[in-house]
């Protein structure tokens, strides 16, 4: 079937209008006024709870705003700028207000003639306004408008279409029929409402939150209750683009972040592959036994693995102490270093410590990442490897395959085939492993001073050499000393598009998971 | 030759897996040693266990150490509590909303059901640190930080639509005539949901139970932001401040190691006892996208 057209959906919809005036009257009554259209329609109870909604939505905001003071108050205390919505206004018009503005009034300074103070019992309107609030309080105005903007909708369709049913059988569908058929089509609706308000409330509202604290000016430089948060536009965007070494820097970051997920996914799904084939061969017994060792770093929770990492490439960690235990210490380090990794010859070796030793650090977490992640694709691809079709293999043989053109030709595209979806999940898992670098190497080693611009040192949230994207975010939003929301909320967006991408991709290959059976 | 061919096979497989296992388990027995061994120092833990070092000191510390006075446990087993209960309110929370949610999108027909699932589709790719800005800043406003509940209350929301998908596809898998049959006694979609899909989907919840309760053990982001006071720490965070070398107060690799045992060891067995779960879930998880 083919899908029309949002115009020719809108024409024939206007058509319908022309063809029946009279229900296109109740509709725009039921536009006007919730109900209105019901009650000329003589169905009384469904008027009755579109009114009802449409009062409770006006109580709602007459009870959450100060409008019963307003005219008393406007003449005691007059002034020259009153924000009369700011004042008195209820959750939703003050909502929309605050969302707009993110506020007008801050601390130590007057207002309609007297002192703001940061909070003030007595009088709500002499508190300072606080921008995070107001932006929170304006999405959570949003979302409930657009609830009632939902019902507002449902009533206009239900008048028209109900004065239709009317007009061409004269049967109206009495209140009790149309409360019984709501219950059925809401059922599911009532019972996800939980769901939905969670889902809300802690994903979507802070999720557009932070979308929208990109296009402000939000840093440690604003104190409330003395400042305000302002919209920006894209003043954040032009800014790290245009400056030389910010975006230097950024590059770097996102160079090795691309390198870390890509070599990490990779290196652990050959590993994998090889500890799972070497396993079910014909040359090992006790299968399950090897198994069952190799699995030991998959069952241990990876954070905890990955900070007994952090101690065993300490300056007195077991890699040093091994290295001159063995005394090989010295042949090590001259081999890291002719390879490129150390920059200096150390000894002990610094694995995180020094500007110089970049590469060294990074070669540790992708070898660390390998020992935590094999065993889950060793797991998969022996899941795999059990339900290879025999009788390929035996046609293969009788066709005089060697073992190794039947491997090459069989068992590598069907391990590939069953797993690329697992791949594609690691490497973006890969992409956002705040833990991989967090708890391994903190970011460190930090690059050599010159090459951090000096914009960076001011504003902070430096990052490491070993800092990837979501790492280096989460310190410049909650180092102490940088809290760059607006920054960090850039680059979040950032990553944002980039997963939203591949996951598109993902899902066009997986249709069936999301489309109705 | 033939048989030297295959020796030589064999030799290379064993060669290779006793390498594979000695890289494996040498950091592991490592950390163990250490954590018995005296002392505060790395450098002091020797690579073969050696018995004049032998303590029990740091396991004794974990029990004992109380930092901030306001505190009647020590330090270790609270946040050990703390981990606990976020944990199992987490579990309860996850598995409710799992089944509730994954029944309704694989047995129930409504109005702008495609949409919610598309809605859902798309929220379950969203990384979590993506809000994590947004709700430091709204919980500091509304002074809810500092409240393990709360926290337990963004894991649950958090898993919901990636719940969603693998109960929805699990119960998909199930013939829906036992629904339409038990329909035609009389009985009510919940009751058909208790009766007759829910012991037909204990793998699956079992699988969500588990993860929902490892969660919290295995995370550190939101929790160091969520409970950034001193007497609400957790287990992450304990870990994390003994082992952070900037920390000067609390940093302590000895005790780390102690730590971290006692915390490993019942998150291994756990995982080896649920493992056929765990590839399930972890499989489809993966087959499904």
């Amino acid at each position: 079937m083919k899908k029309k057209s949002f115009i020719d959906r809108f024409k024939a919809m206007l058509g319908d209008f022309k063809a029946n005036p009279d229900a296109f009257k109740s509709a725009i009554m039921s536009a006007f006024i919730m109900g209105s259209g019901q009650i000329r329609n003589k169905q009384k109870i469904k008027a009755a709870v579109f009114l009802g909604v449409l009062f409770f939505f006006i109580l709602i905001e007459l009870a959450t705003g100060g409008y019963i003071y307003m005219f008393t108050e406007l003449s005691q205390y007059p002034g020259d700028n009153i924000y009369i919505i700011r004042d008195y206004g209820g959750i939703f018009s003050k909502g929309l207000w605050g969302l707009f503005t993110l506020g007008k009034v801050v601390a130590q300074t007057m207002y309609r003639g007297n002192l703001v103070s940061a909070y003030n019992k007595v009088i709500p309107w002499l508190s300072a306004d606080n921008s995070v609030t107001l932006l929170g309080q304006g999405l959570i105005a949003i979302v409930l408008l657009s609830l009632f903007a939902g019902v507002w909708i449902t009533n206009i369709r239900d008048a028209y279409t109900s004065r239709k049913v009317i007009l061409s059988s004269g049967q109206i569908e009495t209140g009790k029929q149309y409360i019984k058929r709501i219950w059925v089509e809401m059922f599911p609706f009532i019972i996800l409402l939980p769901t939905l308000v969670m889902v809300l409330f802690f994903i979507v509202i802070p999720f557009l939150f932070s979308f929208l604290l990109a296009f402000t000016n939000f840093t440690n430089a604003v104190k409330i209750p003395l400042n305000l948060i302002k919209w920006t536009g894209f003043t954040t965007f032009t800014k790290i683009a245009s400056d030389g070494a910010w975006v230097k820097i950024f590059l770097s970051v996102v160079g090795w972040t691309f390198l870390y997920a890509i070599m990490a996914s990779f290196t652990c799904y050959i590993m994998g592959m090889i500890n799972a084939i070497v396993i079910e061969s014909k040359f090992v017994k006790a299968k399950k036994f090897w198994r069952t060792l190799l699995i030991v770093p998959w069952a241990i929770p990876s954070m905890i693995s990955l900070m007994v990492f952090r101690n065993v490439f300490d300056l007195n960690g077991l890699a040093n102490q091994l290295l001159n235990t063995l005394k090989i210490m010295g042949p090590v380090s001259n081999f890291l270093h002719t390879i490129g990794l150390q920059g200096v010859i150390g000894d002990p070796i610094y694995w995180f410590i020094i500007p110089e030793n970049g590469n060294l650090a990074k070669a540790v977490i992708l070898m660390v990442n390998l020992w935590l992640g094999a065993p889950y694709f060793m797991m998969l691809i022996t899941g795999v490897l059990t339900t290879l079709p025999k009788d390929l293999y035996e046609a293969a043989a009788i066709d005089g395959a060697t073992s190794w053109q039947s491997f090459r030709r069989i068992t590598l595209p069907l391990i590939i085939r069953a797993t690329l979806p697992a791949i594609i999940m690691t490497f973006t898992f890969n992409f956002n492993n705040f833990g991989a670098i967090y708890f391994l190497t903190g970011g460190g080693p930090s690059w050599p001073t010159a090459q951090i611009p000096v914009s960076m040192y001011v504003s902070g949230g430096v990052p490491g050499q070993t800092d990837i994207l979501i790492s280096w975010i989460y310190k410049l939003s909650f180092n102490n000393n940088a809290q760059l929301y607006n920054i960090a909320a850039v680059y979040s967006i950032l990553i944002f598009l980039f997963i939203g991408f591949i996951s598109v991709y993902n899902l066009s290959k997986s249709k069936g998971l999301w489309e109705d059976d | 030759m033939r048989n030297f061919k295959k020796i030589l096979a064999s030799t290379l497989a064993y060669g290779w897996l006793l390498m594979g296992v000695t890289v494996v388990l040498v950091p592991i027995l490592w950390m163990i040693n250490a954590a018995f061994s005296k002392g505060i120092l790395l450098s002091g833990v020797s690579l073969f266990p050696d018995p004049s070092k032998f303590s029990f000191e740091h396991f004794e510390y974990l029990f004992t150490y109380v930092s901030t006075s306001s505190q009647t446990m020590a330090d270790y087993p609270a946040a050990f509590l703390r981990t606990l209960s976020i944990a199992v309110v987490n579990t309860v929370g996850v598995v409710t909303f799992g089944v509730i949610t994954g029944f309704v999108f694989a047995r129930l027909n409504f109005i702008g059901k495609k949409k919610l699932l598309l809605t859902m589709m798309v929220l379950q790719m969203f990384p979590s640190f993506m809000g994590m800005i947004a709700l430091f800043l709204l919980f500091r406003q509304f002074g809810w930080l500092n409240q393990p509940m709360y926290l337990a209350l963004i894991y649950t929301a958090g898993s919901i639509p990636y719940n969603t998908f693998l109960v929805r596809g699990f119960m998909r898998n199930i013939p829906r005539s036992l629904d339409e049959a038990a329909a035609i006694d009389g009985a009510t979609n919940l009751q058909i949901l208790r009766r007759i899909l829910f012991p037909l989907i204990v793998p699956i919840i079992g699988f969500i139970a588990v993860s929902a309760f490892m969660a919290p053990w295995l995370d550190f982001m939101l929790q160091n932001v969520m409970l950034p006071s001193k007497d609400q720490i957790t287990v992450a965070v304990w870990l994390y401040r003994t082992t952070d070398p900037f920390n000067t107060l609390f940093y302590n690799p000895l005790t780390f190691m102690a730590g971290a045992l006692l915390i490993a060891i019942p998150v291994m067995v756990v995982q080896f006892f649920m493992q056929k779960y765990m590839v399930y879930g972890l499989t489809s998880g993966a087959e499904k996208g």
